[in-house]
C-alpha cells in the first residue's frame, strides 16, 4: 500500500513538472502495483493528452472513470480528448453532461458541453449551456466568446461584435497588456501601502501600478493625483489613471485623460491603448480605434493582443481579410491567445469555412483549461475527497 | 507500377531485413494476355491525346450499399452501368468490389448463385466500360455485414480454424469463378477494418499465407494484395504488418481518420496535414510499388470545397511521390440517417466523388482534371530521380507504452519529411533496418536512441562518404556520437521555452539567420567542444548546430529535439524562425552531398517534382498553401520554353528563371525544354 | 477657428451646459467641418482640454464627471453613425430549395444589411417561385441565391429559368456556397452572375453591381 501510493505521488511529481516520460513510466510502474487505481489511469490519460496522443488518452481516462465513476479529473481529461480527437460528438455530450452532474458547480463543465452541442449542430442547446456556465460565473469569458459566435451565426458581426469586446473585458489578458505596456509585472509582493509610498514620481506610479494590477483604483488614483499636483503634465500618470478610469467604465474621463496624455507626448503606450479601448466601446468610432490600435500593434509588434485589438476594431469596418491577418499575427506570436483563436474563429467563418473554425474554437478550450491548471485543480480535490 | 503482369518497378531490392525475418519466395510475375487497361499502355498515337495512364491506374472503391436504410441482403443490387459510365467518364480505369461473405455463403457450403450472377453484373457492367476490377474478399464497411454469416457463431473470422477453411473455400468459388475474366486486376484478400480485428502479427501473417496460398491454387498469376497500410495499422493495433505485406505484389497506403488526428490534426487543405499521405506513401515504399488507397475526406464536417481541394493535393501528391496508382475512397456519398451528432470511426468510409443522388461533387471534377494531366505524362519515358535523401523511422517507433518514442516519433519524422519536402529536396522515408548505401544524407529526426548496431552501420556510412543529419531527442547519448559528431555530451539541459539561434559560422550550413523564437523545446543537449565546427550556439553560447567532417562525409548535429517540438507544439504555428533554419541546414546538407533541389523555388510551400526525359522533362508543381502565389523557379540550365502537359502553344523562356503562377492549393505540370 | 471652438466646447463641458455643447457643434458645422472630422478636429481636442483641466487641478473631480457626461450627452452629434447609410439597393438573399444551412446566408445578410444595403432575407429552403415572387414584389433587382450542397446549387438554375421566362433577365443573380467556390464553372452553368466567397466579397461583389450594372440603387 505505501509503496503504491509511493509510485503514484512519483509519478504525480513528475508529471506536475512536466517531464513527461518519467511521468509515464512511473504510471505504468505504479499500474503494475495496483491496476485499480482510478488516479494513476487519470494521471496517464492528462499525460497523454498533454502530447496530443488523444487515442491513448480516452482509453485511460475511460479506465479511471471505468474505477471509479465519480472520478472528476478523469471526465475532464475524457472530454477534452474526445473534444479534439474531433467527430465523437455524441461521446463528448455525455462526458461534459456528467461532469456538470459530478461537479455542478464546474463552470468549464458548462462551456465545454455546449461547445460539444454547438460542434453537434444542437445551437440551442449550446447557448442554454454558455448561459448556464455565465449564470455560475459572469466573468467567464469563453462563455461569452461563444455566445458571441453563436450571435454571428444568426445575426452577424455587428451583433457578434459587441460580445466579443465584453468577453475580450473579462479576459484578463487584455488587463496584462496594459501592465505590460506600464512596465508593471507581478513580482508576488503585495502592493505598497499608499501611505507609506515615498514622496518621489517614481515610487508614486510604480505603487500606483501596483495598486492597479490588486485592483485598487482608489488609493491607486490618490497616488496619481499627488504626482499630477507636482507636474499635471505628466503623460503616463495620465496614461495610468485614464486606465483606472476605464476599469470604472468611465469612458468619458478615461478618453480626456488619454488624450491630454497624448497631446503631451505622442510616445505613451499606455496612453493609445486606453484611448484605443474608449474609442472602440464607442460603435461610431470603430475607425478612429482602429487608427490607434494599429499605432499600437506597430508600437510594441511582439505582443499578441495589440494585433488582436487591431483585428477587433477591424471587424467594425468589415475589414475581414485585414482583421484575418492581424489574428493570425497575434496567434504566431502566442498560440495559447484564446480571444485571438475566437476572433480568427469568427473571420473564418465569414468565409464559410467552418470546420477551420471549429477546429480554432477547440484549440481555444484546449489552451483556456491549460491556462486555467483545472486539471490539477480537479485532480487535488479529487484525490483529497478520498483521503 | 502494379499492372496484372505485377510489379515492375521494384527499382531497388531492398538489401536487408531484420534478423529475425525469413526471406518469403516471392510470387512469378503474372503472364496474362493484356486487359483493357494493358491495352491502353500502348503509345498514343501522334496528336490523339491519351484518356488514361496505363502506368498510373485510378480508380474508386464501389461499395455495395449507398443508404443506411438499405439491408445488407441490398448488396450490389442496383445497376453499377450509369454508375460505370460516369467513373469511365472521368477517365477512371479501376473499380474495387467488396465481396459480401454474408450473402455469398447464407449457409455452410451452399453458394448462392444469384449473388454470384450479381458479383458477374458488376464485373460485366466494369468490362462494359474499360473498368479493371480489385475484388475484395474479407472486408468490413461497417454497414453491409459483409463477414457476419449467420453460421458463424460469432467465432471470429481471422482466427478461428473451422472459419478459415470456409474463408479459403470462399476464396477458391469466386477465384474459380472468375479467373479466366479479363476485367479482374487483382485479388484483394481484406481491407483494414477486418485486419485491424487482428492481435497478433503472427496470426495476421499466417491468415494472409493461407489465404494467399487459396487464390494462388487457382490462379497462380494475378496480383494478390492486402488493403492495409503499414504503419496506421500499426498505430491502431499494435500489430506490425510488414512482413505479411511484403507476401504481396504490390503494397497499399492509405491515412484513416484517427491516424490523420493522431499526426497532422488540423486544416486539410494546408500546413502538415497536406504531407501525411505523401509521407505515408514513402513510409509504405519498400520495394514493392504501393497503390495510394482510400484517397478522400474521412468526414462529413468538410464543404464540397474543401473536399475538393483536399482530394487534389493528394491526388498530385500521390504522382509526386511514385503512387503506382490510386483509389478514391468512394463513388457516392452514403446517405445517412438525418442523425446528429455525427459518429465518427476510425475507417470512416461515408465521403465519396458524387453525392448521394450520383451528381459528381467537385471532388470528381478534380480527380477527372486530375486523370487528364496524368494521362500526358508517360511514365515510360519519363521518371523522378532517385531519392537520394531519407528521413529514418527509428525502430524504437515500434515500442509500446511506456516508451513514448512510439507517439512521437511518427510525428517528428512527418515534420522532418515536411520539411525536407519544403526545402525542394527530393526525399523517401526509410526504416533503421534497411540498407543505407542507396541514400547520400539520412536525416534521424529528435530520436530518442538508435540500436548500437544501427549507429555501427551509421558510422560505417558517414566515413564511406554519407551525410549523417541527427538532432538530440533527449536522454542520455550514444557514445557513437563522440566520434561521428565531433562533440562532447554533458548532459542534457532540460526544456526551454524559448530558442535562440546565433550564427558563429556565416555560410557553412547555408544562409542562416540569427532569432529568437517562443518554442517549447523538451530537451537541449549541452555539448561541449569535440572537434566539430560549431555552427550556430544559443544565446549564451552552447553549441545548437555543429558540422563534422568524418572520413569521407560530414554528420550534422542539432542539439534540440526540434522537429519533435514543432509537431507537439501547434504545427500550423511553428516559428518561421525555426522551420527556416530547419530547411536551410536540410537543403545545405542535401545540396553538398549532390542530392539537394532539382529545381530552385522561392516558396517553400510549393511542393516539386521532376520527371526527367531524354530530351524534355516534365516538371511538377503542388501549392500546398491556401495563398495565391507565383513560385520563380530557377534552373541550372537554360529552359527553352514551357508548356502545360494537357497541350497548348509553348511559351518561349530563353532562360534559367521564371515564374508559374499557382492558385490557392493549385497544381500545374509543364513540359520543359531545353535550350 | 478649430482651436476656438474645442475651447467653446470644453467651457461648455464643465459649465455643465449641454445646449451650449450643442451650439457650439453646429457652429462648428457650419462653418464647413464635415460630420467626420468632428469628432477629431473638435470633440477631441475639447476633451483633452478637460483632462489637463483636471490634472492640473483647475476643475475638481466632480466638475470632471459632471463634464464627462455632458460630453457623453453630445457624444452622438459628433460621431459618425453606427449603422452605414442606406443605399437605397434591396437585395433579396435566400438558401435554394431543400437546401437548410443557414450560417453563410445569414452572416452574409447581416454584413449587407450593416453596410446599408436593404436585405430581405427569405431564409432557407425557397423555392424557385418564391424567389420570382419576391422580386416581383420588392422591385429588387439583385439577388443571391445561397447553397450548400452539390445537388442544390446544381438546382439554382431554376431560380435563373423562372426569372427569364418572367421577363426578369436583367435580375443579377449572384450566388455563394462551397460548390460554388469550389467550382467556379458550376456558378455559369446555373446562369449566375457572380460568385460571393463570403462576407467581405458580398460586399465588394455588391458594390461594385450596383455602381456598374444598377446605376446606383434598384
Amino acid at each position: 500500500m505505501a509503496e503504491r501510493s509511493q509510485q503514484l505521488a512519483l509519478a504525480e511529481g513528475l508529471a506536475r513538472q512536466g517531464q513527461v516520460q518519467p511521468a509515464v513510466e512511473a504510471c505504468y510502474q505504479a499500474l503494475r502495483l495496483d491496476e485499480s487505481e482510478a488516479l494513476t489511469h487519470c494521471l496517464l490519460a492528462d499525460l497523454m493528452l498533454t502530447g496530443d496522443f488523444y487515442d491513448e488518452a480516452i482509453s485511460s481516462a475511460a479506465r479511471a472513470i471505468e474505477m471509479d465513476p465519480s472520478c472528476s479529473p478523469a471526465y475532464l481529461a475524457l472530454g477534452l480528448a474526445y473534444d479534439r480527437r474531433g467527430g465523437m460528438w455524441d461521446q463528448s455530450i455525455l462526458v461534459w453532461h456528467e461532469l456538470a452532474e459530478v461537479e455542478p458547480d464546474l463552470v468549464t463543465a458548462h462551456v465545454q458541453l455546449g461547445e460539444a452541442f454547438s460542434a453537434a449542430a444542437f445551437d440551442d442547446e449550446a447557448i442554454e449551456a454558455w448561459r448556464r456556465a455565465l449564470e455560475l460565473d459572469p466573468a467567464e469569458a469563453r462563455a461569452m466568446y461563444n455566445l458571441a459566435v453563436a450571435a454571428l451565426k444568426k445575426e452577424g458581426m455587428a451583433t457578434a461584435l459587441p460580445g466579443f469586446r465584453k468577453a475580450g473585458e473579462l479576459d484578463p489578458s487584455q488587463d496584462d497588456l496594459f501592465f505590460s505596456l506600464a512596465g508593471i509585472c507581478d513580482d508576488g509582493n503585495p502592493a505598497p501601502d499608499p501611505a507609506e509610498v515615498a514622496p518621489e514620481r517614481q515610487a508614486r506610479l510604480d505603487a500606483a501600478g501596483a495598486l492597479a494590477f490588486e485592483e485598487d483604483f482608489f488609493s491607486a488614483a490618490e497616488l496619481i493625483r499627488l504626482i499630477l499636483d507636482e507636474n499635471p503634465e505628466d503623460p503616463e500618470a495620465l496614461g495610468l489613471v485614464a486606465y483606472l478610469y476605464l476599469k470604472q467604465e468611465a469612458v468619458n474621463e478615461a478618453m480626456a485623460c488619454a488624450l491630454r496624455a497624448l497631446s503631451i507626448s505622442t510616445r505613451t503606450p499606455t496612453a493609445v491603448y486606453c484611448l484605443g479601448v474608449a474609442f472602440s466601446k464607442r460603435p461610431g468610432l470603430s475607425r478612429n480605434a482602429t487608427r490607434v490600435f494599429a499605432a499600437l500593434a506597430k508600437a510594441v509588434p511582439k505582443q499578441p493582443m495589440p494585433h488582436v485589438l487591431y483585428a477587433e476594431s477591424l471587424l467594425g469596418l468589415q475589414r475581414y481579410a485585414h482583421a484575418q491577418q492581424a489574428y493570425r499575427t497575434a496567434i504566431a506570436l502566442d498560440p495559447t491567445c484564446v480571444r485571438a483563436r475566437f476572433g480568427l474563429a469568427a473571420v473564418l467563418m465569414t468565409e464559410g469555412r467552418f470546420a477551420e473554425a471549429q477546429w480554432e474554437i477547440r484549440r481555444a478550450a484546449y489552451y483556456d483549461t491549460r491556462r486555467q491548471g483545472l486539471f490539477w485543480r480537479l485532480y487535488d480535490v479529487y484525490a483529497e475527497g478520498r483521503a | 507500377m502494379p499492372t496484372r503482369k505485377g510489379s515492375k518497378d521494384r527499382r531497388v531490392q531492398r538489401a536487408s531485413k531484420p534478423a529475425t525475418s525469413t526471406p518469403k519466395p516471392k510470387p512469378a510475375p503474372a503472364k496474362r494476355s493484356e486487359g483493357p487497361v494493358a491495352a491502353e499502355a500502348a503509345p498514343a498515337q501522334p496528336g490523339k491525346a491519351p484518356r488514361r495512364n496505363p502506368m498510373f491506374p485510378i480508380g474508386v472503391n464501389y461499395y455495395p450499399l449507398d443508404a443506411e436504410t438499405q439491408g445488407w441482403d441490398d448488396w450490389y443490387s442496383g445497376d453499377a452501368n450509369a454508375d460505370f459510365e460516369r467513373l469511365a467518364e472521368a477517365r477512371m480505369s479501376l473499380v474495387r468490389v467488396f465481396v459480401s461473405w454474408k450473402v455469398l455463403e447464407p449457409q455452410v457450403g451452399q453458394y448462392d448463385e444469384d449473388a454470384i450472377e450479381r458479383l458477374q453484373d458488376v464485373i460485366d457492367a466494369a468490362r462494359t466500360h474499360k473498368l479493371q476490377v480489385i475484388v475484395c474478399f474479407f472486408c468490413d464497411d461497417r454497414l453491409a455485414e459483409m463477414l457476419d454469416v449467420p453460421w458463424g457463431k460469432k467465432r471470429d473470422p481471422r482466427t478461428d480454424s473451422y472459419l478459415i477453411q470456409r474463408e479459403v473455400a470462399l476464396i477458391q468459388k469466386v477465384v474459380n469463378r472468375f479467373r479466366a475474366e479479363t476485367a479482374i486486376f487483382a485479388w484483394d484478400l481484406a481491407n483494414e477494418a477486418f485486419c485491424s480485428g487482428f492481435s497478433a502479427a503472427e496470426e495476421l501473417e499466417s491468415w494472409i499465407e493461407t489465404m494467399r496460398e487459396a487464390v494462388r491454387e487457382v490462379d497462380p498469376e494475378r496480383p494478390v494484395i492486402v488493403s492495409i497500410d503499414p504503419e496506421t495499422l500499426f498505430r491502431h493495433t499494435g500489430v506490425d504488418p510488414r512482413d505479411a505485406i511484403d507476401t504481396c505484389e504490390f503494397a497499399v497506403s492509405h491515412a484513416t481518420a484517427a491516424y490523420r488526428v493522431f499526426a497532422a490534426e488540423g486544416p486539410i487543405t494546408s500546413g502538415p496535414s497536406t504531407y501525411l499521405d505523401s509521407f505515408l506513401l514513402r513510409s509504405a515504399a519498400r520495394d514493392l510499388p504501393v497503390l495510394l488507397d482510400d484517397v478522400g475526406v474521412f468526414s462529413l464536417d468538410f464543404s464540397p470545397a474543401e473536399e475538393a481541394v483536399f482530394v487534389r493535393n493528394v491526388l498530385y501528391s500521390g504522382l509526386m511521390n511514385r503512387a503506382a496508382g490510386i483509389v478514391a475512397r468512394r463513388f457516392r456519398d452514403l446517405d445517412t440517417e438525418r442523425r446528429e451528432p455525427y459518429f465518427r470511426d476510425p475507417f470512416e468510409v461515408l465521403v465519396g466523388l458524387a453525392d448521394t443522388e450520383g451528381e459528381p461533387k467537385p471532388a470528381l471534377s478534380e480527380l477527372e482534371s486530375f486523370a487528364r494531366v496524368a494521362a500526358r505524362i508517360d511514365l515510360r519515358r519519363y521518371g523522378l530521380a532517385q531519392e537520394r535523401t531519407a528521413v529514418l523511422i527509428p525502430a524504437e517507433r515500434y515500442e509500446p507504452l511506456p516508451s513514448l518514442a512510439g507517439l512521437y516519433d511518427p510525428r517528428a519524422c512527418l515534420q522532418a519529411f515536411v520539411q525536407a519536402k519544403q526545402a525542394h529536396i527530393p526525399v523517401a522515408v526509410a526504416r533503421e533496418i534497411d540498407e543505407f548505401d542507396r541514400y547520400s544524407v539520412l536525416i534521424v529526426p529528435s530520436a530518442l536512441s538508435l540500436a548500437d548496431e544501427t549507429w555501427e552501420r551509421a558510422k560505417a556510412f558517414v566515413q564511406a562518404g554519407g551525410s549523417l543529419l541527427c538532432s538530440y531527442g533527449g536522454g542520455d547519448t550514444h557514445p557513437a556520437i563522440r566520434e561521428v559528431f565531433g562533440i562532447e555530451f554533458l548532459g542534457d539541459g532540460g526544456g526551454r521555452e524559448e530558442l535562440s539561434c546565433r550564427v558563429a559560422q556565416v555560410d557553412v550550413l547555408g544562409s542562416l539567420a540569427s532569432f529568437d523564437a517562443r518554442i517549447d523545446i523538451p530537451n537541449f543537449a549541452l555539448l561541449g567542444h569535440g572537434g566539430a565546427t560549431v555552427v550556430a550556439t544559443d544565446a549564451k553560447g552552447s553549441p545548437l548546430l555543429t558540422m563534422n567532417q568524418f572520413g569521407q562525409g560530414r554528420a550534422v548535429y542539432i542539439a534540440a529535439p526540434l522537429e519533435r517540438a514543432i509537431s507537439q507544439g501547434d504545427p500550423w504555428a511553428a516559428p518561421p524562425a525555426v522551420t527556416e533554419m530547419i530547411r536551410t541546414v536540410y537543403a545545405a546538407v542535401a545540396s553538398a552531398s549532390g542530392c539537394g533541389a532539382p529545381v530552385e523555388c522561392d516558396h517553400p510551400e510549393v511542393e516539386l517534382a521532376l520527371f526527367a526525359g531524354e530530351q524534355d522533362d516534365i516538371l511538377v508543381l503542388l501549392n500546398h498553401g491556401i495563398e495565391k502565389i507565383t513560385a520563380t523557379l530557377a534552373f541550372d540550365r537554360t529552359v527553352a520554353s514551357i508548356s502545360d502537359v494537357r497541350g497548348g502553344k509553348p511559351t518561349a523562356v530563353a532562360g534559367v528563371t521564371f515564374g508559374v503562377p499557382l492558385d490557392a492549393n493549385g497544381a500545374a505540370a509543364l513540359r520543359l525544354s531545353y535550350g | 477657428m478649430a482651436d476656438d471652438a474645442a475651447a467653446q466646447l470644453y467651457q461648455a463641458f464643465v459649465s455643465q451646459d449641454p445646449a451650449g455643447a450643442i451650439a457650439v457643434v453646429e457652429a462648428s458645422r457650419h462653418s464647413g467641418l464635415e460630420q467626420a472630422q468632428l469628432f477629431d478636429q473638435l470633440f477631441a481636442p475639447a476633451m483633452s482640454l478637460l483632462g489637463g483641466a483636471w490634472a492640473s487641478g483647475a476643475i475638481d473631480e466632480v466638475t470632471f464627471t459632471q463634464a464627462a457626461v455632458v460630453a457623453e450627452q453630445i457624444t452622438s452629434f459628433v460621431t459618425p453613425p453606427a449603422a452605414s447609410k442606406d443605399t437605397g439597393v434591396t437585395v433579396l438573399i435566400g438558401s435554394m430549395h431543400r437546401d437548410y444551412h443557414s450560417i453563410g446566408k445569414d452572416v452574409i445578410g447581416a454584413a449587407l444589411k450593416e453596410a446599408g444595403h436593404r436585405v430581405v432575407d427569405l431564409g432557407v429552403d425557397v423555392r424557385p417561385a418564391e424567389f420570382l415572387e419576391r422580386v416581383e414584389e420588392t422591385g429588387s433587382r439583385l439577388l443571391i441565391v445561397a447553397a450548400e450542397m452539390t445537388a442544390t446549387a446544381r438546382s439554382v438554375v431554376r431560380v435563373r429559368e423562372m426569372l427569364t421566362s418572367a421577363g426578369h433577365e436583367d435580375v443579377v443573380m449572384l450566388v455563394t456556397g462551397g460548390p460554388f467556390a469550389a467550382d467556379v464553372s458550376l456558378a455559369k452553368q446555373v446562369g449566375a452572375n457572380g460568385v460571393v466567397r463570403g462576407v467581405e466579397s458580398s460586399l465588394k461583389i455588391v458594390q461594385k453591381i450596383v455602381r456598374d450594372r444598377l446605376g446606383g440603387g434598384t
